[in-house]
């Protein structure tokens, strides 16, 4: 896929962070949810790249062309999640009714004492995972992200929630996968979002909706060398103030063979990437990677 | 610039076999060069890597909370000289 996520305004500057922050707390849940309308609007109208990709990737999960109620909604889903992100982030879960499907998966992880990834992605709201680590005595979690290319997120954490902020575990540094994996053997669980490639990323080309595209190996090659599980999580929103959080397992353990290292890395990011389509198919308007994800505008 | 001396050839080897770098040579490693970012370009997951290749071989773990490590993985130099004082094996 290509690299120019980074320069989206999901980045998002401080005085839109704000704003949202401030909305969301003070206005509440309801009168912001219809401030969604007009923001939805506005960025329908005024974010043409978001708009182009939108639809794009609207024609091949829905399967035929999608018309202005299906971009529309597509945009409004993604604004809604971005405003529920606050209510996850400072615990003020009671607004949200949310089934967990395939809680066994994590529970079992958690049981066993050993860590894993637990590896997601932009489709839908990773933060939901918070409200199922609120349901358990002990939730032991850190979060691998490029801080980098992560400002604005990573000040919405610092902001809202400082405790959670000190979970997040900066990608960039040579000792900082080190410290993942001491995490790991200690039990805690890591999370990390597999959908897109960042700068200097390694990558493999996986199909994609019928098409081909690049997917960063990083999560997959450090399961392995960290020879821990791999547990799959989207969460999911379903209108309203609905959200499914789903776990699955993707792999006890992933071997790699010196020889077919490529290749069988190959493998497995592909079967990430399949499950990803399968829930962007369950759950089309949850896609949240606005941008040319297929490169088809590179030349 | 200085040679490489036999330990600092073999770490090299340790790290051009264990990361799969096709097209560096060992003994063409420039010593005082960064590792890391620039110079020989590895990331954080290499990191991981050869830490694990170094504990296999050398029978000591590098820690991420080492205060060392800024020094240690700066250099081929510098992580030689970090091994030898290390190891157990």
């Amino acid at each position: 896929m290509s690299r120019n996520w980074a320069r989206l305004p999901e980045r998002g500057s401080p005085l839109a962070l704000w704003l949202i922050r401030s909305i969301a707390l003070y206005l509440g849940r309801p009168a912001a949810r219809l401030l969604l309308y007009p923001i939805t609007l506005y960025f329908l109208i005024a974010a043409g790249d978001a708009r182009r990709s939108s639809r794009r990737y609207l024609r091949r999960a829905l399967g035929r062309e999608p018309g202005w109620p299906q971009l529309f909604r597509h945009i409004h889903w993604f604004s809604a999640t971005i405003l529920d992100r606050v209510y996850f982030l400072t615990g003020r879960l009671d607004h949200f009714q949310i089934e967990i499907v395939g809680g066994q998966a994590i529970l079992d992880q958690l049981r066993s004492g050993r860590g894993c990834i637990l590896l997601g992605s932009h489709l839908g709201s990773f933060e939901a995972l918070r409200a199922v680590g609120a349901s358990l005595p002990d939730f032991p979690i850190k979060i691998l992200m490029n801080v980098e290319h992560n400002r604005a997120l990573t000040r919405l954490f610092e902001a809202l929630n400082p405790e959670l902020a000190r979970a997040i575990i900066p990608i960039g540094r040579p000792e900082t996968l080190l410290a993942v994996q001491e995490s790991v053997s200690r039990g805690c669980l890591i999370g990390a979002l597999g959908d897109r490639v960042a700068q200097d990323d390694k990558t493999v080309r996986c199909q994609f909706f019928g098409r081909e595209t690049a997917f960063p190996i990083g999560p997959i090659l450090l399961a392995a060398l960290m020879e821990c599980p791999v547990v799959l999580c989207f969460g999911l929103y379903r209108g309203g103030n609905r959200y499914d959080v789903h776990f699955e397992k993707l792999a006890e353990k992933i071997a790699l063979e010196p020889r077919r290292r490529q290749e069988q890395l190959g493998v497995w990011v592909q079967r990430y990437a399949d499950r990803l389509e399968h829930y962007a198919r369950l759950a089309p308007y949850n896609w949240f990677n606005f941008y040319d994800y297929w490169s088809e505008d590179a030349p | 610039m200085q040679p490489l001396s036999p330990f600092e050839l073999e770490v090299a080897r340790l790290l051009v076999d264990t990361l799969h770098l096709e097209d560096v040579k060992p003994e063409e490693i420039a010593p005082e060069e960064p590792l890391f970012g620039e110079g020989l370009g590895l990331d954080s997951i290499d990191a991981l890597e050869l830490a694990l290749a170094i504990s296999k071989t050398y029978g000591f773990q590098l820690r991420s909370d080492d205060k060392e490590n800024r020094r240690v993985f700066a250099s081929l130099r510098a992580l030689s000289q970090h091994i030898q004082q290390q190891r157990v094996l």
